[in-house]
C-alpha cells in the first residue's frame, strides 16, 4: 500500500495549481458577481494545458493520464474557482466519458477526439422537471423515423449548456417499457435544428458556470448518434454518474481546501485581545477539524479514482467519496466563514462564495441522500 | 544545436525554514521543493532557442540527491530532451567553485553551443556558478540577461544593469548566459508533455566521476539575524514631541547631522 503521489501526479498538481492561482483566481470573484462564464479562460486554456482529455488515450486526443491526475486537476481548479472545476468535470466525466465508454469507433473519432482535445466542449442532459434522482421518470421522447430519431422534450439544470457543442442526452425510446428500461442515450450537437436553449438559471453558487434548459422540438438527429444500444440509456447514465461523482467529489475537496487555507491565513493575521486568533485553542480546534475532515475526504476521493484507473468496481467508492467530500465542503466552508467572522460574511473575502459553491456539491450528480442509497443498497443486497 | 541548461532544485520560498543549532544549512525535512525560479527562465529560453532553430538537443543538468529528479522531470516536460542528474547528497555543502567544476567537467567534451543558467539560486544565491563555469570552459559569459535573440551563430542579448540601465551585448557562440527574472514567460508543462517526460532519458552520474576540483570556501555558520527592537512611540504635547523627534534624528541618524 502506497499513499504517495507519483512524480507525474505531483507535477500535474504543481502545474494546475500555478495556472489556477495565476490565471483563474484573479477573476473568480468578479465572474461570480457578474454570473459570467469566460470560455477563453475556463475552457480554452484548460485545453491548451491538455486538461480537457486527461484520462483518455492519446489515440482519441487525450493525455493518457489516470483518474487520480484528473481528480487532482479538478481539485486544484476548484480550490480557487469551483465554477471552473465543474466546467471541466461536466465536460470530461459527463460528456466525453460516456462516449469513450459506450461509443463505437466512429463515434469516438467523430465526437470524443474533439472533446478530448478541447476543440469542443461537452455537456450532459438527464434531469427533467419530472426526472432527476428518478431517471426512470424521463419524459423526453426519441421516435425512430427511418435513419433518424426525432427528439421532443425539455431538460433542466444542465451544466455547460449553451456553451457546449456536444451533448449526451437521454430520451425515452420505448413508451411501453417499464420505467428505466425504455430509455436511450444520444449524442446531440449544438445548432441541430429543433434544439434550442431555454432560460438560464439564477443560482446561489457556481454562478460563473452556465446552467440552462435544453429544449428539443422535433429535433431530428441521425440514428448513428444513438450512444450504445436502444434501451441501454439507464445503464449509460448510471455508469456515467459513477465517474462523475469522482469529479464532483474532487470539486468539493478543492472548495474545502481553499476555504481552510483562507481560514488559516486569516487566523494568523487577525488579532483580537492583542493576540492572533490562531493562538486561541477555540480557533485551532476548528482548523484542526477542518484539516482532518479534508484529509479523510481526500483519501476517499483518491481511493475511488485509483479504483477507476485500475478497472476495479468503484460505484460504491465514488458514492462514498462524493458523500464525504461534499458534506465536508459544506461543513468546512461554513466554519471558515465563522472563523473570518464579519469579514467572512462579506464578498471581499472568498469564503462566502465557497460556502455558496459548496452547497451544490451535496445536490448535483446524485444528492447526498442518493449516495447513501447507493452505499446502503450495496451493503444490504 | 546542442544546448545545456543548468538547473537547481530549491525549497519553496514560502516554506518555514528551520535551522538546528550549529547547522551549516537549513533543515531539509518537511520542505516542498521546486525549480529555482531563475532556472525556469533558463529552461524556457533554451526551449525557445531550439524551437527557433528548428532542431537541437537540450540537456538539463542538476546536482543533488534523488529528490531533484522530480524537478528535472518538470524541465523535461517543458521541453528539454534529456536529464543528467549528478548524484550528490552533499551538493548543498559545496561552494560555487566546486559546483561549477562539476558542470564544467561534464560539459567540456560535449561541445555545447549555448549554456544557460539562472542568474543565481534562490537559496544560496552566490550568483557565481555561471561566470565560473564560463571561465573554466574558456567561454564568454553574459550575466543577468533580460532579452535574448539568436541569429546565425551570433547572440544579441539585453543585460540589466544597476539603476534601471540596460545594455545590449553581442556575442558569438558558444557562450554562457545567466538568466534574470522576466527574461521570458516560462511555459506550463502541459499534461501531455508531463506524460511524455516519463519516457525521456534521465541519466544519473555519480558526483565522484565529475568532481576534480575541491571547493575553496567554507560556510562556518548560518543563522537568522536577530530581530531588531520594535518601534519607538513618543507621547506628549505636540511641541515637546517635535523637540524629542529632532533630538532622536540628530542623535541616532544622519538625517539632521
Amino acid at each position: 500500500m502506497n499513499f504517495e503521489l507519483t512524480e507525474e501526479q505531483n507535477l500535474i498538481r504543481d502545474m494546475v495549481r500555478e495556472f489556477a492561482e495565476t490565471e483563474v483566481a484573479p477573476t473568480a470573484r468578479i465572474r461570480d458577481e457578474e454570473e459570467r462564464f469566460d470560455r477563453a479562460l475556463m475552457f480554452d486554456r484548460l485545453a491548451e494545458l491538455g486538461l480537457t482529455g486527461i484520462v483518455f488515450p492519446e489515440e482519441y486526443g487525450g493525455a493518457g493520464a489516470d483518474y487520480i491526475s484528473y481528480a487532482i486537476a479538478v481539485e486544484e481548479l476548484s480550490r480557487v474557482c469551483a465554477s471552473t472545476g465543474v466546467t471541466l468535470s461536466a465536460h470530461l466525466s459527463l460528456c466525453a466519458n460516456p462516449i469513450y465508454l459506450f461509443g463505437n469507433e466512429e463515434q469516438k473519432q467523430q465526437f470524443l477526439a474533439p472533446l478530448a482535445r478541447g476543440e469542443k466542449m461537452g455537456a450532459f442532459g438527464l434531469t427533467e422537471p419530472s426526472a432527476g434522482t428518478d431517471a426512470g421518470g424521463t419524459r423526453t421522447t426519441a421516435v425512430k423515423d427511418g435513419d433518424s430519431y426525432i427528439l421532443n422534450g425539455t431538460k433542466i439544470f444542465i451544466t455547460n449548456a449553451g456553451e457546449a457543442e456536444t451533448y449526451v442526452v437521454f430520451a425515452r425510446t420505448d413508451k411501453a417499457a417499464q420505467k428505466h428500461h425504455g430509455i436511450s442515450a444520444f449524442i446531440v450537437e449544438k445548432n441541430t435544428p429543433g434544439f434550442t436553449f431555454g432560460k438560464k438559471e439564477q443560482k446561489m453558487g457556481i454562478r460563473s458556470s452556465p446552467t440552462m434548459e435544453l429544449v428539443f422540438d422535433n429535433c431530428r438527429i441521425p440514428a448513428s448518434q444513438l450512444l450504445g444500444e436502444e434501451g441501454m440509456g439507464f445503464k449509460v447514465a448510471m455508469k456515467t454518474l459513477d465517474g462523475g461523482r469522482i469529479g464532483i467529489a474532487s470539486q468539493a475537496l478543492g472548495i474545502a481546501q481553499g476555504a481552510m487555507e483562507a481560514a488559516v491565513n486569516y487566523a494568523k493575521e487577525r488579532k483580537q485581545f492583542d493576540t492572533p486568533i490562531a493562538r486561541f485553542q477555540g480557533i485551532q480546534f476548528q482548523l484542526a477539524d477542518m484539516a482532518t475532515q479534508i484529509e479523510a475526504a481526500r483519501l476517499l476521493v483518491y481511493s475511488a479514482a485509483y479504483k477507476a484507473s485500475h478497472g476495479i468496481s468503484y460505484s460504491q467508492a465514488s458514492a462514498m467519496a462524493k458523500l464525504m467530500a461534499s458534506e465536508t465542503a459544506m461543513r468546512v466552508t461554513t466554519q471558515a466563514v465563522q472563523v473570518l467572522g464579519g469579514y467572512g460574511y462579506t464578498r471581499e473575502f472568498p469564503v462566502e462564495r465557497m460556502m455558496r459553491d459548496a452547497k451544490i456539491t451535496e445536490i448535483y450528480e446524485g444528492t447526498s441522500e442518493v449516495q447513501r442509497l447507493v452505499i446502503g443498497t450495496a451493503l444490504t443486497k | 544545436m546542442k544546448i545545456l541548461v543548468c538547473m537547481k532544485q530549491v525549497p519553496d520560498m514560502e516554506s518555514k525554514f528551520k535551522l538546528s543549532p550549529g547547522a551549516l544549512w537549513y533543515d531539509t525535512a518537511d520542505l516542498a521543493w521546486r525549480m529555482n525560479e531563475y532556472d525556469e527562465y533558463a529552461v524556457e529560453q533554451a526551449v525557445r532557442l531550439k524551437e527557433q532553430v528548428g532542431s537541437g538537443d537540450i540537456t538539463v543538468l542538476s546536482i543533488g540527491p534523488d529528490r531533484i529528479k522530480e524537478t528535472m522531470k518538470k524541465a523535461l516536460a517543458m521541453g528539454c530532451d534529456r536529464g543528467v542528474q549528478v548524484a550528490d547528497d552533499a551538493a548543498m555543502a559545496k561552494d560555487p567553485l566546486a559546483i561549477a567544476g562539476i558542470i564544467a567537467e561534464y560539459a567540456r567534451s560535449r561541445d555545447f553551443s549555448c549554456i544557460f543558467t539562472g542568474m543565481q539560486s534562490q537559496d544560496r544565491g552566490s550568483g557565481q556558478v555561471g561566470p565560473l563555469l564560463a571561465e573554466m570552459l574558456g567561454l564568454p559569459c553574459v550575466t543577468t540577461i533580460v532579452d535574448f535573440a539568436y541569429n546565425a551563430g551570433e547572440y544579441l542579448v539585453k543585460r540589466e544593469l544597476e539603476g534601471g540601465v540596460r545594455a545590449i551585448v553581442k556575442v558569438k557562440g558558444p557562450a554562457v548566459f545567466t538568466c534574470q527574472l522576466g527574461l521570458n514567460t516560462p511555459r506550463y508543462p502541459t499534461l501531455p508533455n508531463i506524460m511524455k517526460a516519463k519516457k525521456k532519458e534521465l541519466l544519473t552520474v555519480p558526483v565522484a566521476e565529475l568532481q576534480k576540483l575541491a571547493g575553496q570556501q567554507e560556510t562556518t555558520r548560518i543563522f537568522f539575524p536577530e530581530k531588531k527592537g520594535g518601534g519607538l512611540v513618543l507621547e506628549g504635547e505636540i511641541g515637546a514631541l517635535a523637540d524629542q523627534l529632532i533630538a532622536i534624528l540628530k542623535d541616532k541618524t544622519s538625517v539632521l547631522a
